[in-house]
């Protein structure tokens, strides 16, 4: 184990710094695109000289766009881990906490805080976690019992949790009737728009001590994965670690869901792709899930501002648009 | 040693320079800039006169080009489609969906935002880049008078606005003498949806106009746009439907079929279920003029018979 720790160090810290040149070159793309022309010289001049000259599209960059890929890579770092995660610990290789209805309980609750009036922070954030704490009960309630099935069982309360939640908030946006109901539908649909510097730091206050403990806990998740009775001797206590590692989760994915809306898939796509690539060393897999997850994130946030051709389109639908195929595709070869 | 005083000097003799244009710009910016208080009671600071205006609604740029001045506007929203060269103009997204790049891009120094539609972080947004923005709040015949005179003021065409709010109210006026013969004030139902059938309430232009117009709006109260089972519309019995085109195509065919099913209904028995053009009541602005003409002369033909002779002859 000693003589294998570094090893492991070396190809952790090689992988990281990799996927972190990627994720940087992905959001010099992302500062370089958008509705004005022109950016990837006003990059390059600022990676070469430190100074642009073109005050306006500087000020299009940094102030409207920076802020827009910052927010993006901490979505798409979020919820790849919380895919990650949920896929761990329910040894399951199909959680995701859309799919798993997760997000769906803190839309909920955000709506809700939207409708009272309260401020996206903390007002809405404290309902969101309520609800999605709720939601993750209510699945663990319902999945729990006969062992064999639980893989199978665990899915299906979740689609039908995830149901539940878009019948209620269906509901609550029939019951709006104002301006307010535009809003509510994009933001439901994950948006980025609205981002600001003031929500990339609240959101990085709130996710980066999240990220730190679920990096700890990595060398855990690997056993947890050797089974339950294995891990029980290697001195895992599986009821603390599985609850910390379900709350921790959650909250983060309702701090996501009330920022920015409902974003589904990115937990399924990312997690799946670099388990195939990397192995399934969770030491490995924590930081590789949260940098290659916002590059991931940030390409499609992307691709949500430029492909059309007038305004654009929320982040969510590109999102799904790429996950739900993989989600089937993953669906059948599971099954056979 | 030599290349770093180099430079120092070469900074200092740029600070200068920027010190001394701050000094320049600011103090001729103060001379002319006007400090107002807009709709939302923000207080905004604008130059002294706007060239590079974006409007952030159809209806501002229906408004500005009302003042004369559409020549100034460098960037609008989908959909400003009146008057004909506002289409030329380039857009900047929908009024609740603002692309903020090409706002900024377009280097406005004026954007002209609406109380309700526009999203609030946008604006914040646009002030932090320090583009000023003037929000105003249109949304009825009094408003719009409101918004004439704070835009005439800011965009240096009061003459023209003061015009423009005479013309209104003469013609408000000269309905208003009209309708006040009328012997009865029928009920009316005004559909702007078809499915869900969704009509207006008591703040909304429309019922203004009405009233104004000369009918009772069936579905007067505090939703704004609120929403009607087909039974609740029939318990109405309205004496006139009138059905907005917002549907386009045959559509209107088949909604006044479907009401026409009910035969007891007085609107259905005295064939009054009408057919208006949209354009004109999605907006307020100065057209609304025009939705009232036309809602007073639907309402009450028999008043407005005489007038058409006259004309023709």
């Amino acid at each position: 184990m000693n003589k294998k720790t570094p090893v492991v160090l070396k190809r952790m810290i090689f992988i990281s710094l990799s996927f972190l040149l990627l994720l940087a070159g992905a959001m010099l793309i992302g500062l370089s695109m958008g509705s004005t022309k022109g950016g990837f010289k006003a990059i390059w001049e600022f990676v070469v000289s430190g100074s642009a000259d073109d005050s306006v599209l500087n000020a299009i960059i940094w102030q409207i766009r920076f802020p827009r890929v910052l927010v993006a890579a901490l979505v798409g770092a979020t919820l790849s881990v919380g895919g990650l995660i949920f896929q761990a610990i329910l040894k399951n290789p199909l959680a995701e906490p859309y799919i798993l209805g997760i997000s769906g309980g803190s839309a909920i609750g955000a709506i809700i805080g939207i409708l009272i009036g309260l401020s996206r922070f903390p007002g809405i954030n404290i309902i969101a976690f309520s609800g999605s704490i709720v939601t993750l009960l209510l699945i663990l309630v319902m999945s729990s019992g006969k062992s064999t099935l639980i893989k199978d069982s665990l899915l299906l309360s979740g689609v039908m949790v995830n149901a539940f939640c878009s019948a209620v908030i269906m509901f609550l946006i029939s019951l709006t009737q104002d301006f307010r109901l535009h809003n509510i539908m994009f933001w439901l649909m994950g948006d980025l728009s609205s981002s600001d510097l003031y929500q990339a730091k609240i959101l990085m206050l709130m996710l980066f001590p999240c990220f730190i403990l679920i990096f700890l806990y990595s060398n855990t998740m690997n056993l947890l994965l050797l089974g339950n009775e294995l891990a029980i001797t290697m001195g895992v206590n599986i009821k603390a670690v599985t609850m910390t590692l379900l709350v921790v989760t959650t909250f983060m994915v309702s701090a996501i869901v009330s920022q920015c809306g409902l974003i589904g898939f990115v937990g399924l796509v990312t997690p799946h792709l670099l388990r195939l690539l990397l192995g399934s060393d969770h030491r490995i897999l924590v930081p590789a899930c949260i940098l290659g997850g916002s590059t991931y994130m940030v390409i499609c946030d992307l691709l949500a501002r430029i492909l059309p051709a007038h305004g654009e389109m929320p982040v969510g639908v590109i999102t799904a648009m790429i996950g739900a195929p993989i989600f089937i595709i993953l669906l059948k070869k599971t099954k056979t | 040693m030599k290349s770093s005083i180099n430079i120092i000097l070469k900074y200092r003799l740029f600070l200068i320079i920027a010190a001394a244009a701050a000094l320049i710009f600011t103090f001729t910016d103060v001379s002319q800039s006007k400090i107002l208080k807009d709709q939302l009671g923000r207080v905004v600071t604008i130059s002294g006169k706007p060239e590079r205006i974006v409007a952030l609604a159809p209806s501002i740029t229906e408004i500005i080009f009302a003042l004369g001045k559409g020549s100034l506007i460098k960037g609008a929203t989908q959909y400003s489609n009146f008057p004909e060269r506002a289409k030329k103009i380039p857009r900047i997204g929908s009024y609740v969906h603002l692309d903020i790049e090409k706002i900024v891009a377009l280097r406005p120094d004026l954007c002209v935002a609406v109380k309700d539609g526009n999203p609030q972080f946008v604006i914040k947004k646009l002030e932090a880049l320090k583009i000023p923005v003037y929000a105003v709040d249109p949304r009825n015949i009094e408003s719009v008078i409101e918004t004439l005179k704070e835009l005439g003021v800011l965009l240096d065409a009061s003459k023209k606005s003061k015009a423009v709010i005479q013309n209104m109210q003469e013609r408000i006026d000269k309905i208003k003498k009209i309708v006040a013969k009328a012997d009865h004030i029928p009920k009316i139902f005004f559909q702007i949806g078809i499915s869900p059938i969704v009509s207006v309430g008591t703040n909304t232009f429309v019922h203004e106009l009405i009233c104004l117009a000369g009918g009772t709006n069936l579905a007067r109260g505090n939703i704004s746009y609120p929403r009607y089972s087909k039974e609740q519309v029939l318990a109405f019995s309205p004496e006139i439907f009138i059905i907005t085109s917002m549907a386009r195509g045959g559509l209107f065919e088949k909604v006044k079929l479907e009401w026409s099913r009910w035969s007891d209904l007085p609107a259905v028995k005295n064939d009054r279920i009408l057919l208006v053009d949209s354009n004109i009541f999605d907006r307020a602005t100065p057209r609304l003029i025009d939705a009232l003409e036309v809602l007073a002369k639907l309402i009450h033909p028999e008043l407005f018979t005489t007038e058409i002779k006259r004309s023709q002859k």
